[in-house]
């Protein structure tokens, strides 16, 4: 047996790996090689150390690192339970954002009038005075009125629809409104009412 | 006892029981942890390791196989990871270059002082510190099988099963690693 099978047989044994006849030439040429009882003893003192030394020095991690890893956990856990379902359900998902938007940009367009607005083809004759609407007696307004946001009074004659959004309108006995007087103040007639005036506006465009 | 207790741990955390997981990670996180340290003699790499490893182990569960040992598979995904590691960490610029973006400023200015130093962070005797730096100093293919072999005691199988290659493989490294070690401690230690 030469010396680098020897260190071979050497390293064999050190795994636990070495039986029976091997076992037995490895320490015959042991008994007389210097040099590879010299190598055996510095490998098995190796090992030793090594066992020995690591496992005593015992390095733990940090104590809040399991909350740390948990809490990087659950949120996970949450957000692909809530894509599975998006995943699952594609129309659904798909109808709920479309009503979500739909809702806001109605309330949105809802909230944002709170100014004044006075609509009309004839509006010569009308007096404006803060938030109040006023058709004077003995004054006519041809055609529709609307006024939103605002009180309409009514002395004098109108010739078509009065429509009040947001706000009262007052009638006077002079007062002469030849078409339909309406008052709209909740959130659904007011869509209702952009619904429909929309239509007849490009109905008539 | 120990081994039945994990089996039933795992299949809770598997099927999404947070206090279990919870549990496995205590469990085993100073093993992971001593591990990665081991390999990256850095205490905050370390700790990144444990938590990626964990991530990974709660987004992977569909891919352990139940004939294997968790702890084999915590330690492949873990060594994988610390692998990657020091395989980024080879400097692939020149400390003494100077940036361009900034004058007079060069790679030196960059680094955070040694933090790869262990006695700062543990008290360590004289001998432990020199074994220490002598696996620091080992190949990483090399080091992987050592700490493998010597922290976590493994067997050579079960070393093969973790790192994913066959026996006389670790054999060899394992081997050339002793070596190495040997001549390195046979003077200062020995």
């Amino acid at each position: 047996m030469d010396c680098k099978q020897a260190t071979s047989l050497m390293h064999e044994y050190l795994d636990d790996e070495l039986f029976g006849e091997e076992a037995l030439s490895l320490k015959g040429h042991l008994q007389e090689c210097p040099s590879c009882q010299m190598h055996f003893k510095e490998l098995e003192q190796t090992e030793m150390m090594l066992f020995a030394t690591i496992k005593r020095s015992s390095f733990s991690a940090s104590d809040e690192l399991v909350d740390r890893i948990m809490k990087t956990i659950p949120s996970q856990h949450k957000q692909r339970t809530w894509l599975k379902w998006v995943k699952r359900h594609p129309a659904l998902t798909a109808a709920a954002m479309f009503l979500v938007v739909m809702l806001f940009s109605a309330l949105s367009l809802w909230n944002s009038d709170d100014q004044l607005v006075v609509k009309g083809k004839d509006l010569d004759h009308v007096v404006i005075n803060g938030r109040t609407v006023t058709v004077p007696s003995g004054s006519k307004v041809a055609g529709n009125l609307t006024v939103e946001n605002g009180t309409a009074e009514i002395y004098g004659e109108v010739e078509g629809n009065l429509t009040v959004i947001d706000g009262s309108y007052f009638q006077a006995s002079t007062a002469k409104i030849l078409g339909e007087v309406k008052s709209i103040d909740q959130a659904l007639d007011w869509i209702w009412y952009r619904i429909t005036n929309t239509f007849t506006e490009v109905a008539y465009r | 006892m120990v081994d039945h207790f994990d089996v039933r741990l795992v299949k809770l955390a598997r099927q999404g029981d947070q206090e279990s997981f919870a549990d496995l990670v205590d469990l085993y996180k100073d093993k992971i942890f001593h591990l990665a340290y081991r390999m990256l003699s850095n205490r905050h790499e370390a700790e990144d390791i444990v938590q990626e490893t964990f991530l990974r182990v709660y987004k992977n569960w569909e891919r352990y196989d139940e004939k294997q040992k968790f702890s084999t598979w915590l330690y492949r995904i873990a060594t994988n990871l610390c692998i990657d590691r020091l395989r980024k960490r080879k400097p692939n610029y020149y400390l003494d270059a100077e940036m361009n973006d900034q004058e007079g400023l060069d790679g030196y200015t960059l680094i955070p002082g040694d933090e790869r130093t262990p006695e700062s962070e543990y008290l360590l005797t004289e001998t432990q510190q020199t074994i220490h730096y002598a696996i620091d100093g080992l190949p990483a293919k090399y080091k992987s099988v050592i700490i493998l072999r010597y922290l976590q005691e493994l067997s050579l199988s079960e070393i093969s099963d973790v790192l994913d290659m066959p026996v006389t493989t670790v054999k060899t490294r394992l081997h050339r690693g002793r070596e190495f070690l040997r001549k390195k401690l046979q003077h200062k230690v020995l």
